[in-house]
């Protein structure tokens, strides 16, 4: 009786994990095979033919190259601005113990959980008050507001899984505080600066809700003119556009990977 | 006694330091001489960590002076001092090659390139690690581990070393071979050397000085042997080694009643007559013997035998005496046949094996120095 419930359990368990996947994976494939359909009207799953033509259609119509390149642009800015950022405030977080530092931490981490809709509507209204009218800056400032949450959290998470003296070895070894941090934390904390900063450009890459309240007719990213297209005329551009937003955020993840070897370095300087 | 301060590496008076309400370290004065491997011993919270950490520069402390070589460390922080340092868990650079990891400190003071390797070289040969200078850290076993930090802390050419538990990541084997490593190499070295530790046999096997530490105070400082065979007080004694208590009353100037119509004689009490006192006897002090001992020893006890632990090359027995006065025994396993439990026997020892405290136990606070 005992291993009949927990062979059901198992199944439950392999059933949910299967599902999941499926689910993960099923929107991204179709849309990956949608994006190459022959026909020229959105039709039944699988398409008959195959073709170019949303891809060919995408690189012409400069309305997309326009939010592409701005995408690009923002998205890079974003996670080096995001990076640098997050990777200071986790340091000194991680460094220091004051009062009202769990609070600061809650505080660095709460644009995770306010709706996008609320920072973009905020943000407009107070970026307009300061008078910056320039929307790529109000863009950035926005991105780096929403993704620097993860970059805090992603640092801090693997500057924590780091020995607390190492710092201190440096130091009695002659290094100053900053020193030590440069020689030896930052190297090994290196898998997790790295993560931040190819989850900041992903979520900068993805971001919709807060960009519609920064973007004006001649600066806009490609999501926002996905979105504004979609309502419109809903053709296969959209998804030849997406395959390209997923190629450019895996190329960057794999990049990265050959640039630094996370690999190689994942799992040193543990406790 | 004391030598001038001059002589001493390292000089702390007074020096207190607290955390929050917690006193952690208590007006400790003690001092270190050039060449001198020195032990702060005692039991987990009893401030020989944040001793190590206010010389080493971590932390700051509230009251009294710390020197090394004759100047204040007040303010100094840690890469203003030089003072070599090897954590209980090593704390290698994972990242960093061997060579790496002992080049750190000399790069750090800005050590020549051509220097620099000359002097990793024969470190590395010095902890015989010559052949391990492109390996990390991560392909070293527990041992070489610390060698390599042995290593990284000695290149720098420190005034003072500072181990934290040295062996307390080391099986028991291990540990036995690795304290001699460590001994040789600091030998070799003449490094002035402080060693903190838990472990009474690893202060008592690599210390030419033993600092004994409760509670943030000192307790007693002194010789290994003189730690052990002449204890100051009651914590000191139960502390290194064991120790078995007899309490009785004075009867005379040097003889003890126990009660039961058995008494003991011990050298110099020390208290007046009728005064009631404990008296304490090291167990390997204590000769068993099945029949009554010959050889006219001086004190002789009736025991009944209430446990054995054969631990191979010596056996301890716990037993009995004069009906009620529990006492551990320690003997060598001679090869004849152990008593059994409920074996009635007999304990003997002699006067100047007793050692008598002064009334007032763990208060006590002694310092003696050996001459310099």
């Amino acid at each position: 009786m005992k291993r009949i419930i927990d062979n059901i359990w198992l199944c439950l368990f392999g059933f949910v994990v299967v599902a999941t996947t499926l689910f993960l994976l099923a929107p991204l494939l179709m849309v990956l095979v949608m994006s190459f359909d022959g026909r020229s009207f959105v039709g039944r799953f699988p398409p008959p033919s195959l073709s170019l033509q949303w891809y060919a259609k995408f690189f012409s119509d400069d309305y997309f190259l326009d939010g592409l390149w701005t995408s690009i642009t923002l998205g890079l800015s974003t996670a080096a601005a995001a990076t640098v950022l997050g990777t200071g405030a986790a340091l000194f977080l991680d460094r220091t113990r004051f009062r009202g530092r769990h609070f600061l931490i809650a505080l660095f981490l709460s644009p995770l959980i306010v709706p996008h809709i609320v920072l973009g509507f905020g943000l407009l209204v107070l970026l307009r008050h300061a008078g910056l009218d320039n929307v790529f800056l109000s863009l950035l400032i926005g991105h780096v507001v929403v993704t620097i949450p993860y970059a805090i959290r992603i640092v801090l998470t693997s500057l924590q899984g780091l020995k607390a003296n190492l710092v201190e070895a440096a130091m009695a070894l002659g290094a100053t505080e900053y020193r030590a941090i440069w020689d030896v934390v930052l190297p090994l904390s290196r898998t997790g600066v790295v993560a931040a900063s190819v989850v900041a450009l992903a979520v900068s890459m993805d971001e919709v809700t807060m960009s519609v309240f920064l973007i004006d007719p001649f600066t806009y990213t490609l999501s926002t003119a996905l979105f504004a297209t979609m309502r419109d005329s809903f053709n296969l551009v959209i998804a030849a556009a997406s395959v390209l937003l997923m190629g450019i955020t895996c190329m960057a993840v794999l990049l990265l990977d050959r640039l630094v070897g996370l690999d190689r370095i994942a799992g040193q300087g543990d406790r | 006694m004391l030598s001038p301060s001059s002589a001493l590496v390292v000089d702390l008076r007074n020096v207190t330091k607290t955390y929050g309400t917690v006193v952690a370290v208590e007006s400790l004065s003690f001092g270190v001489r050039t060449g001198e491997c020195v032990s702060l011993l005692g039991p987990s919270g009893c401030g020989k960590t944040s001793t190590l950490r206010l010389i080493a520069g971590f932390e700051d402390w509230d009251a009294g002076t710390i020197q090394i070589s004759g100047v204040s460390m007040q303010g100094k922080r840690p890469y203003e001092r030089n003072v070599g340092l090897v954590f209980q868990d090593y704390v290698l650079f994972p990242h960093m090659t061997v060579e790496d990891n002992v080049a750190y400190g000399l790069r750090r003071r800005g050590v020549a390139k051509a220097e620099r390797s000359r002097r990793i070289a024969a470190m590395l040969d010095l902890v015989k690690l010559g052949a391990y200078g492109t390996r990390y850290p991560r392909q070293l076993s527990g041992g070489e581990q610390q060698r390599v930090a042995i290593a990284r802390a000695l290149v720098t050419e420190p005034e003072v070393l500072l181990l934290d538990e040295p062996l307390s990541n080391l099986d028991a084997k291990l540990r036995v071979e690795v304290r001699t490593e460590i001994k040789e190499i600091l030998r070799r070295v003449g490094i002035t050397t402080i060693i903190v530790t838990h472990d009474q046999e690893e202060a008592m096997s690599m210390a030419d000085r033993i600092v004994v530490l409760n509670k943030g105070k000192l307790m007693q400082e002194g010789a290994p042997g003189q730690i052990y065979n002449q204890p100051a007080n009651r914590f000191t004694a139960d502390f290194i080694g064991r120790m078995n208590w007899i309490a009785g009353t004075v009867v005379e100037r040097d003889r003890l009643d126990l009660g039961h119509q058995h008494a003991m004689s011990v050298k110099q009490l020390g208290a007046g007559v009728g005064q009631r006192v404990e008296v304490g006897i090291r167990p390997e002090r204590l000769q068993l013997s099945a029949g009554p001992p010959g050889g006219g020893a001086a004190n002789v006890l009736p025991v009944v035998v209430s446990g054995v632990e054969d631990l191979g090359s010596d056996v301890h027995y716990r037993v009995i005496a004069a009906g009620e006065i529990p006492l551990v025994v320690a003997e060598k396993n001679s090869g004849r046949p152990l008593l059994a439990l409920g074996d009635t026997a007999h304990v003997a020892f002699e006067p100047e094996h007793c050692i008598v405290l002064p009334n007032d136990r763990d208060q006590t606070t002694t310092r003696e120095r050996s001459p310099a």
